[in-house]
């Protein structure tokens, strides 16, 4: 009796395993913890989406994976039968590479690296231009005219965050001031309350950051009684209620299931993917409580020509803190060139370095 | 001097956090006992504080816990050190990736989550900014001069003296130098674990891994720094609470100095102190600090 039950049993397992048998593994690593309400967040959420729009996937993922670490981690999800890979930090891009030069059957999409392979490619959203927006609603919701920026390292994406945020605040208030700190560290929430402390009492009223997640600010924010505007996830919004003015989100769910299918029709081909606004990349939130509706309207007016391309946030002249033009009149720096950041434009207090 | 309100403000606050676990292993170190599991200490504080506080919606009920967790992780350290006879520095190693794994594990359902925080008490009225303080930052500087006039003016402090200086001469005296060395870690677990609790519900409000940062190794730097003595480890926690907000303030002032030349001046400064002090060192330091003691026949 108990033979048959076992027996049974055994066959049911059986068919369920074939019947489960999945259309394509696709494993995912993150340095951090999939609720950060930041950057780590915003990858889980888009493996979340791939999963539930395409049921037949099947899902393997880690968190916390330190980098020294990556490459075991990425070997034991081949192993069991991982196809395609989201690396989802930008520090495994070597660990990665050496992965994928052992397996090229497997495919690897990298977040905002800048080498590519035969089975590497690489993602990442038009970030610094959309930021220009939440310098719109900085510039418009200002009472002191002063703003605050809170980066973690001065590397060229957190620099071009900083001076999108300005341009897009001088474009609507010409007498902004804007106000950069570096914590030095992604993640040390001490001293991100410390560097938000320290610019609310230079004056800043709208504080912006570039870090893994801005909880720690966002509530030091919303104590102060001052605005704040989200970026890298729009799930912070319920971390500052009041101090909300908009967000950005990075939402790259359709796209990981449009990767997922060409790799499934081997369709696939290595290329840097950058997208923006227009391809939902990234996503502008909803507007806070606080905020005055003729605010939404020139926010999501700047929005439209964003998207349509008639504004261009990098357009010369644009002159660094010393007055030197780093941007010529008739140039135009698009997607590729926001690693070449390494100053601070004319009006922003702080140093690139 | 808005500027200089501000930025003693600031290092008041900061200073808070590594302040309690300096004072605990000023304590522990002066009964022979050297604690590097103070980082481990700290999360474990930091975690479950976060934890409780969240779940009661009682941040008071955070700090309990934190006292508790810091008090039983320290025991067991001691009871290592004391009654098993390890080694000091591997216990302490020992506890530290203990208490970086256990508050990694029990604050995992907690990374970005809200929890009740302690009410601050604005002291120049409720429209500044500065000078608002919970009930921990006040507590922390209260219980500097409490320990130092018990460990130099009372008699239970002499015989912890004792038996950080010899063991064996305690125990001729009639002290147990067992007892005396887990009484000094009850109290060097509670204050770590209250450091880290005023980390993530006192200044932050949020849980994240790792979120200490270093400032249980610190703290052990800080020991030395104050030689011993808990008046000094808050001028020691002062300018290294000072040192970080000092940076954050004249990168807002627009002061064009690096960020991370910035960061190293707490640790320019202790190698300065040690470099000025450090032949003094030698004679304050308990004689018997990290040595075993396995009784006296």
């Amino acid at each position: 009796m108990k033979r048959a039950i076992v027996v049974g049993l055994l066959a049911l397992v059986g068919v369920l395993a074939l019947a489960a048998e999945p259309c394509l593994v696709v494993g995912m690593i993150i340095g951090g913890t999939k609720d950060d309400a930041g950057y780590n967040q915003s990858q889980y959420e888009a493996l979340m989406t791939l999963k539930e729009k395409m049921p037949c996937v099947e899902i393997l993922f880690a968190e916390n994976v330190p980098e020294g670490e990556a490459e075991a981690v990425l070997e034991s999800m081949i192993a069991q039968g991982a196809k395609l890979l989201f690396p989802a930090g930008f520090g495994y891009m070597f660990p990665a590479l050496n992965v994928a030069k052992r397996h090229p059957d497997v495919i690897f999409m990298h977040p905002g690296g800048y080498l590519l392979a035969d089975n590497f490619g690489t993602y990442f959203s038009n970030v610094q231009f959309a930021y220009y927006l939440l310098g719109v609603a900085a510039g418009l919701m200002t009472k002191t005219n002063k703003i605050g920026f809170i980066g973690g390292m001065p590397i060229a994406f957190v620099l071009g965050n900083c001076n999108a945020f300005h341009l897009g605040a001088r474009a609507v208030n010409p007498n902004v001031t804007t106000y950069f700190v570096v914590t030095g560290a992604w993640v040390d929430r001490a001293k991100e309350v410390a560097a938000t402390q320290a610019l609310l009492q230079q004056g800043c009223d709208v504080i912006g950051s570039h870090l893994d997640s801005p909880i720690a600010v966002a509530q030091t924010v919303e104590a102060a009684g001052a605005f704040f505007v989200g970026y890298p996830s729009l799930a912070v919004q319920k971390f500052c209620p009041n101090a909300w003015i908009t967000g950005l989100g990075l939402t790259w769910g359709d796209f990981f299931v449009e990767i997922a299918q060409q790799v499934i029709n081997g369709t696939w081909k290595p290329a840097h993917i950058r997208r923006g606004l227009e391809a939902g990349f990234i996503t502008l939130g909803e507007f806070g409580p606080r905020v005055p509706e003729e605010v939404k309207k020139i926010v999501l007016e700047y929005k439209d020509k964003l998207i349509s391309g008639e504004l261009q946030p990098f357009a010369g002249p644009i002159r660094d803190q010393e007055g030197n033009v780093r941007i010529a009149e008739g140039e135009v720096w698009g997607p590729m060139d926001m690693g070449k950041f390494d100053w601070l434009a004319e009006g922003i207090v702080g140093s690139p370095k | 001097m808005s500027w200089f309100l501000s930025w003693l403000s600031g290092a008041i606050l900061y200073a808070a956090p590594i302040l309690y676990p300096t004072l605990g292993e000023v304590v522990e170190q002066r009964t022979g006992m050297v604690n590097l599991g103070l980082e481990g200490l700290m999360l474990l504080g930091a975690s479950i504080s976060f934890a409780v506080s969240f779940i009661t919606k009682n941040p008071w009920l955070g700090i309990l816990a934190a006292i508790g967790t810091g008090l039983v992780a320290n025991l067991v350290y001691a009871w290592l050190v004391v009654h098993r006879n390890a080694s000091q520095l591997a216990a302490g190693l020992a506890l530290m990736f203990f208490g970086i794994g256990m508050s990694a594990l029990v604050g995992k359902p907690y990374v970005g989550q809200m929890a009740a925080y302690l009410p601050k008490y604005p002291l120049l009225g409720s429209q500044s900014l500065i000078f608002r303080y919970d009930l921990l930052v006040f507590l922390a500087f209260f219980l500097a001069p409490v320990v130092w006039f018990f460990l130099f003016r009372t008699r239970w402090g002499l015989k912890l003296r004792a038996v950080g200086e010899s063991p064996a001469i305690a125990y001729a005296a009639g002290v147990s130098p067992g007892l005396v060395r887990y009484l000094a870690a009850a109290f060097a677990g509670i204050c770590a674990a209250l450091g880290g609790a005023h980390l993530s519900i006192g200044i932050t409000g949020t849980w994240s891994e790792g979120m200490t940062a270093g400032r249980g190794f610190i703290a052990i730097a800080l020991v030395i720094f104050s030689r011993w003595n808990p008046l000094r480890a808050i001028v020691g926690a002062l300018v290294f609470g000072g040192a970080v907000v000092l940076q954050l303030q004249l990168q807002a002032q627009g002061i064009g100095i690096s960020a991370f030349l910035m960061d190293m001046i707490p640790y320019v400064l202790t190698v300065l102190v040690l470099l000025v002090w450090g032949r003094g060192v030698r004679h304050v330091a308990p004689a018997s600090l990290g040595r075993v003691y396995f009784g006296t026949e």
